[in-house]
């Protein structure tokens, strides 16, 4: 079975059920929609993340660099002024950012722990200066998407990007295909190596595996996922900036992935969707909202110590013993 | 009968900084044999497994498998050139059954280990070689237990059948029996001196019943320097031996 927790079918049967009607309900309120959107989008980048944390335990802090680049190649491959194919875009923004992961894994995943942390936050914050600084991106300002990319298929136009609940579609629609690409994956005989070298690394060495190339693999794959997220991210607000690509990414991201539980995936998903239901709702509430929501970050984590993920899993387990 | 040399080491030495842990050791390995290595704590048995397997890098020296030098290729291609070893602190995946313990050591042979796509558990034959490597050392009725929850011997004998899934020429065994039972020592001992008319063994190991019984070269190892190699009963009549452990107040018999 691939979903193999009851929390996690659960989860996945409300999840996505409600979330392919949400639009009916919200359809006179353009901003909702949009804003889940974005949940949609950082799920996927959150979710690349807890993947590469959580089940590879590669720790990095500079996984906003690719969410970043997604948009940043985007800008730099398209021509300004004319509507390109989302398809094949999509394609080579993947293909590209996999090459920069490949050569930056080469260099990141020869070191270790809070050395991998340094390494991997310096080449991200390198990334951050050079788009911050250079004229030719717009500097901190970043750059405009004029035109959003066609999406016909062998000349059958199926959606249209400006629809923000087409848009929301095309998110949702990546978001559990992103999911099910990593289920699959946990599962398959990758995924047992996977495993294998996150819980001992050592002992597979000795059973005789490269888990250098197993790992840089992860990484590449992972990478490229999260530059997607960016490209959608630019997509949808029409620009891409800087800040897509700083610390406070990476760090608000890997907040979320531990908060969902980490390791599980489709918490993921749950932390993204508490982390910004908590933003939005403290926002309104007060001026001080970032002190409230540190607080209650720190709370929520000590209280459940495996994520919401672990504790709904704990919960149901429970339930059943009884 | 004359036994073709599978694994060397010429002058091997390996230094802690000041602390000659091993020193000048040139020994052979032969194929179906069970090589004993004894010796009393920290005289550098553990330091010789880890550099045979690739653990460790000799300070100098060489090792020769098939007369051939791999002294500097990676740690994980030591196993793929079957050379398997078990370790003297445990060491598996404890939150995984038995079986997966063993599957990832067989699913090296049978491939796919880049495929995304195709399920772990979509391969019969794999199961089965994994499951045999279980039953060969006692611990098939363990099979979908999870590795930290069945008994420390167990865990010891599971190390064994890792390392028998991965299908190699040499087993380094580093104090297999250690914090084992009676029985399951016993145990043990029958399952090593089957596999010892397959394999090319060598083993370290405390327990001198088991060892003497076991041995078919024995080597006695002290503060990191060879004292004698020979026979079991060459090796126990020999007066070097005895001053050794009688001097460092260990007993032998
Ligand atoms: N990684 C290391 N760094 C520094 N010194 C080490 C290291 N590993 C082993 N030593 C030292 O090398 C010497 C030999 O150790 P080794 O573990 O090989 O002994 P041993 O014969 O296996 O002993 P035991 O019977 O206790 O297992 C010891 O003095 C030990 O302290
Ligand atoms: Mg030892």
């Amino acid at each position: 079975m691939l979903l193999n927790k009851r929390a996690e079918r659960l989860f996945v049967w409300i999840f996505f059920p409600l979330a392919l009607l949400m639009p009916m309900f919200l359809e006179q309120n353009e901003y909702y929609v949009n804003k889940l959107t974005t949940i949609m989008i950082l799920s996927i980048f959150v979710m690349s993340l807890d993947y590469l944390v959580g089940k590879c335990g590669l720790i990095t802090l500079g996984h906003a660099m690719f969410y970043g680049l997604g948009g940043y190649i985007f800008v730099m491959i398209a021509p300004e002024y004319e509507a390109v194919n989302f398809w094949i875009y999509t394609f080579y923004i993947c293909a590209i950012s996999a090459t920069v992961a490949f050569v930056i894994g080469f260099l990141v995943l020869r070191t270790n722990g809070i050395y991998m942390i340094m390494i991997t936050l310096a080449f991200a914050q390198m990334t951050f200066y050079y788009f911050s600084d250079s004229i030719d991106f717009g500097g901190t300002d970043g750059v405009f998407v004029y035109v959003k990319p066609e999406t016909s298929i062998f000349g059958l136009s199926l959606f249209d990007l400006d629809n923000p609940t087409h848009f929301y579609y095309l998110c949702l629609f990546s978001l559990f295909n992103t999911l099910l690409f990593f289920k699959v994956l946990i599962r398959s005989r990758f995924g047992r190596l996977v495993d294998a070298i996150h819980e001992n690394p050592g002992r597979t060495v000795a059973l005789g595996y490269n888990i250098f190339i197993y790992r840089l693999v992860s990484y590449v794959v992972a990478s490229a996922l999260g530059a997607y997220a960016g490209y959608l991210f630019t997509l949808q607000y029409g620009f891409v900036n800087p800040s897509m690509l700083s610390w406070t990414t990476s760090g608000t991201a890997l907040v979320m992935s531990i908060l969902g539980g980490m390791g599980s995936i489709y918490g993921a998903i749950l932390g993204t969707l508490v982390y910004e239901g908590l933003h939005y709702s403290l926002e309104h509430l007060t001026e001080h909202w970032l002190l409230f929501m540190g607080g209650l970050i720190i709370l929520m984590v000590m209280v459940f110590k495996k994520g919401i993920a672990g504790f709904l899993e704990d919960l149901l387990e429970k339930r059943d013993g009884k | 009968m004359e036994n073709n040399v599978i694994l060397e080491t010429e002058g091997l030495c390996k230094y802690w900084g000041g602390l000659k842990a091993l020193d000048d050791l040139s020994l052979a390995f032969h194929d179906n044999q069970l090589h004993g290595i004894v010796g009393p704590n920290g005289a550098g048995k553990s330091t010789l497994l880890n550099m045979l397997c690739g653990h460790y890098k000799p300070t100098s020296g060489k090792i020769l498998h098939r007369g051939e030098s791999i002294s500097s290729i990676k740690p994980y291609e030591f196993a793929r050139r079957g050379i398997g070893r078990s370790f003297q602190k445990t060491n598996i995946y404890s939150n995984s059954t038995c079986l997966e313990n063993c599957s990832v050591a067989v699913q090296r042979l049978m491939g796919g280990s880049f495929n995304f796509f195709r399920s772990r558990y979509s391969q019969k034959m794999l199961d089965e070689i994994a499951t045999q490597a279980l039953e060969k050392v006692g611990l098939g009725q363990r099979r979908d237990h999870i590795a930290s929850q069945i008994s420390y011997g167990e865990q010891r004998q599971l190390e064994i059948a890792m390392v028998l899934a991965t299908s190699p020429e040499v087993l380094l065994l580093d104090e297999p029996m250690a914090g084992m039972g009676h029985e399951e020592s016993q145990l043990i001992i029958d399952l090593l001196s089957r596999l010892k008319k397959e394999y090319c063994i060598v083993l370290v190991e405390h327990d001198m019943d088991a060892i003497f019984e076991l041995s078919d070269q024995l080597t006695v190892m002290v503060d990191g320097q060879h004292l004698v190699t020979g026979s079991v009963d060459e090796v126990r009549d020999d007066p070097r031996v005895k001053e050794a452990y009688l001097g460092q107040g260990d007993e032998v018999y």
